[in-house]
């Protein structure tokens, strides 16, 4: 017996697909931005058939990222009350993606863009007896509002649910767009292995 | 014909070795003849990017391969020997044809020889041989996969790393593997670039990776030796441990290529020898800026250049250690042994690796070095030769014909005749060349006598439709005064002798 229909009240078919399109999202988004600023030193390393290959294969690789993060998320989603209905549970549940995608993306960025962290704040944690447990606390106090907050507002506020639910509209379109890269990606994938 | 050995043919086989092993002797006793003095066993050893430059014995200032100059006083040492081309692809095709770039057509990276060349190498040479190849490098397999019909055993490229995890890539996308492992190594390989294509798989992949590499890299503190691609971390240790103990069981005689990633980069070297060099006050040249400078500091290439020589430790001591596995077995009473490289490195002018267009001799001069049967001294050989001579020579001494589809000449001693001192040696490399169109953008080198002349053409990206440099190798081996300018009759002879070449070869693609 599947989910869908032994738990009507928790995901419709269309619920489903929005949250999955919101994790293709974030991921396939990085995935491209990373893809395009290899391109040059990929057609260095051999030519542009091959560079267009491992882009595709970054986007398989992708869509079976996403795919993951969509049934963790999905799984996230039972321990949600009950009564909170269908468009609480996927906006809730696509903001905590989002929020979690973002501080990945700027983790990532600080070396991207070699964006080294003040000295003050460096020495901050150097001086204390546990740097590291330090470290963690420190990202726990800036992690957790960006989490509790989102959460809060939707909850509370119907204004914020349709501002989520408008953003997640406009954003399923693109990630539709990216799964069609995807699909161009498996093809390359399959005619170089085949 | 493919003849490859399956595992239940193997099985088979292994079951006969007490019988191969009393063979002989049951023979002699029924009054056959003993097998042939030629008859041996041939052992090709390539380490991959091994610049001669950097090899004590060949004058480098520092003891780089204390085990090879031990060894070296039982072997035939070539002191002027050139790759076929300045990386993987074509150096190794080179060594494996008997033939040059510009023949086998082997440009790009990646790239296979000409279709005529899949039954024209090593392994069709010595087809009553049983033939066995393995090679850490990807684009060296690539070569290698294409000759597998020649062979009986091509260990599979992955046999010897330490895949932890990425074992499904390989088996998923057999047909395409260095595109799918780039791709994975942007994926996941946070922890080396410090990004990834990947947002969170790659940080939970790094936990994954960590627990299991823990005591390695404590061993390894500048990185498990890799490929270069995420989860393609190998041990040369196990390489070493691997092919020692394999090579007694093999059905004898029988013909084995083994090419080994070290020295080539990342030069992570274990802790045992970090620091060796790095404050003996080695004060390389520091020279001039080319052409095709990386625009590298001198400090950054002197602190690459120590990485490398300690890696080069490392590789001797492995070679060592193959050595003694091959003397304890009795297996170097009975073979040829071969240790070369299919290209060097640089560091200088700006430049490190071998990605460069340049033809400077750190990037084209490699060790050889032929162990013979049964030889107890040593023998020093000048003549400049080229890794095509490798191919005929091995086919002569061990008693088959010299192919006439390859251009090397045999080595010395094993020629009837001496070097021929007018001998051309040449060098190519043409990596945005295909290989099935002429040569129109190339780096060219030809060596005769003490001058080597380089003629490159077609960068027009960087300013210049074609650059002449002429060099006194004996006289000015750094290559620091370009002879050009001063004397134009001997470069014009040789770049008249290497365009008449070059109109030969292209020829049958214009």
């Amino acid at each position: 017996m599947s989910i869908i229909n032994s738990k009507p009240q928790l995901y419709t078919r269309q619920g489903l697909w929005s949250l999955f399109l919101m994790c293709v999202f974030p991921l396939h988004f990085w995935t491209l931005i990373l893809v395009f600023r290899d391109l040059s030193w990929l057609i260095d390393r051999s030519n542009l058939w091959d560079a267009i290959t491992v882009a595709s294969y970054g986007m398989i690789f992708a869509f079976a990222e996403s795919l993951l993060v969509f049934l963790i998320a999905m799984l996230l989603g039972f321990l949600v009350p009950k009564y909170w209905d269908q468009k609480h549970r996927i906006a809730l549940l696509s903001s905590l993606i989002l929020v979690t995608a973002l501080w990945a993306m700027t983790s990532q960025l600080f070396v991207l863009l070699n964006i080294t962290l003040p000295a003050w704040f460096i020495n901050f944690f150097v001086q204390q007896s546990h740097p590291l447990r330090a470290l963690y606390e420190v990202g726990l106090v800036l992690v957790t509002p960006t989490v509790l907050i989102p959460t809060y507002m939707i909850l509370k506020s119907d204004k914020v649910l349709q501002v989520v639910l408008d953003f997640m509209d406009r954003i399923t379109l693109l990630s539709v767009f990216y799964l069609l890269f995807d699909v161009i990606g498996l093809i390359i994938v399959v005619i170089r292995n085949v | 014909m493919k003849n490859q050995l399956n595992r239940r043919d193997f099985i088979k086989l292994a079951g006969l070795m007490p019988l191969s092993i009393l063979a002989p002797r049951a023979g002699q006793m029924l009054g056959s003849p003993p097998l042939s003095g030629q008859n041996k066993n041939v052992l090709v050893v390539v380490f991959d990017a091994f610049s001669a430059r950097h090899v004590s014995m060949y004058g480098y200032q520092r003891d780089t391969m204390p085990n090879l100059a031990r060894l070296a006083e039982r072997a035939v040492v070539y002191h002027n020997h050139y790759a076929g081309g300045s990386f993987t692809t074509p150096g190794t095709a080179s060594l494996l044809t008997g033939t040059l770039p510009w023949t086998h057509r082997a440009f790009e990276p990646k790239a296979r020889v000409a279709a005529r060349y899949v039954t024209r190498n090593f392994f069709s040479a010595f087809q009553d041989y049983y033939r066995i190849a393995y090679t850490h490098n990807g684009w060296a397999n690539i070569l290698l996969e294409q000759f597998h019909a020649q062979m009986n055993e091509l260990v599979p490229w992955d046999t010897l790393l330490l895949r932890p995890y990425f074992g499904f890539v390989l088996d998923l996308f057999k047909k395409d593997i260095d595109n799918a492992l780039v791709a994975w190594t942007r994926n996941v390989d946070i922890k080396h670039y410090g990004y990834s294509y990947s947002l969170f798989f790659s940080q939970f992949y790094e936990v994954l990776r960590d627990q299991q590499y823990t005591r390695l890299e404590k061993q390894f503190p500048r990185g498990i030796p890799s490929t270069g691609f995420a989860d393609n971390d190998f041990l040369l240790e196990t390489a070493t441990d691997w092919i020692g103990k394999k090579l007694p069981h093999l059905p004898q005689p029988f013909f084995g290529y083994f090419h080994f990633l070290p020295p080539h980069g990342p030069y992570n070297t274990p802790l045992e020898f970090i620091g060796k060099f790095g404050s003996d006050g080695l004060k390389p040249i520091d020279k001039p800026f080319d052409i095709f400078t990386e625009g590298k500091t001198y400090g950054q290439l002197l602190e690459k250049r120590n990485e490398y020589d300690e890696f080069l430790l490392y590789v001797d001591r492995e070679f060592g250690r193959l050595f003694d596995y091959l003397e304890t077995s009795g297996l170097l009473e009975n073979s040829w042994v071969v240790f070369t490289s299919d290209h060097g490195e640089m560091f200088e002018r700006g430049i490190d690796g071998h990605s460069t267009d340049a033809l400077y001799q750190p990037l084209i001069r490699v060790p050889l070095l032929i162990f013979e049967p049964g030889r107890k001294t040593g023998m020093d050989i000048y003549a400049p030769t080229s890794a095509v001579d490798v191919l005929p020579t091995l086919s002569h001494v061990t008693g088959h014909n010299i192919p006439d589809w390859t251009e090397g000449v045999l080595l010395p001693p094993y020629a009837p005749t001496d070097p021929d001192p007018n001998r051309r040696i040449y060098m190519v490399k043409a990596n945005q060349n295909d290989g099935s169109a002429a040569l129109t953008r190339a780096s060219t080198a030809i060596i005769k006598g003490h001058y080597k002349l380089l003629y490159y053409f077609g960068y027009a990206d960087r300013g210049m439709d074609e650059l002449i440099k002429l060099f006194d190798i004996d006289a000015d081996p750094e290559e620091l005064v370009d002879l050009y300018p001063t004397q134009k009759d001997i470069a014009d002879e040789l770049l008249k002798e290497l365009k008449t070449k070059l109109d030969e070869v292209n020829k049958p693609y214009l």
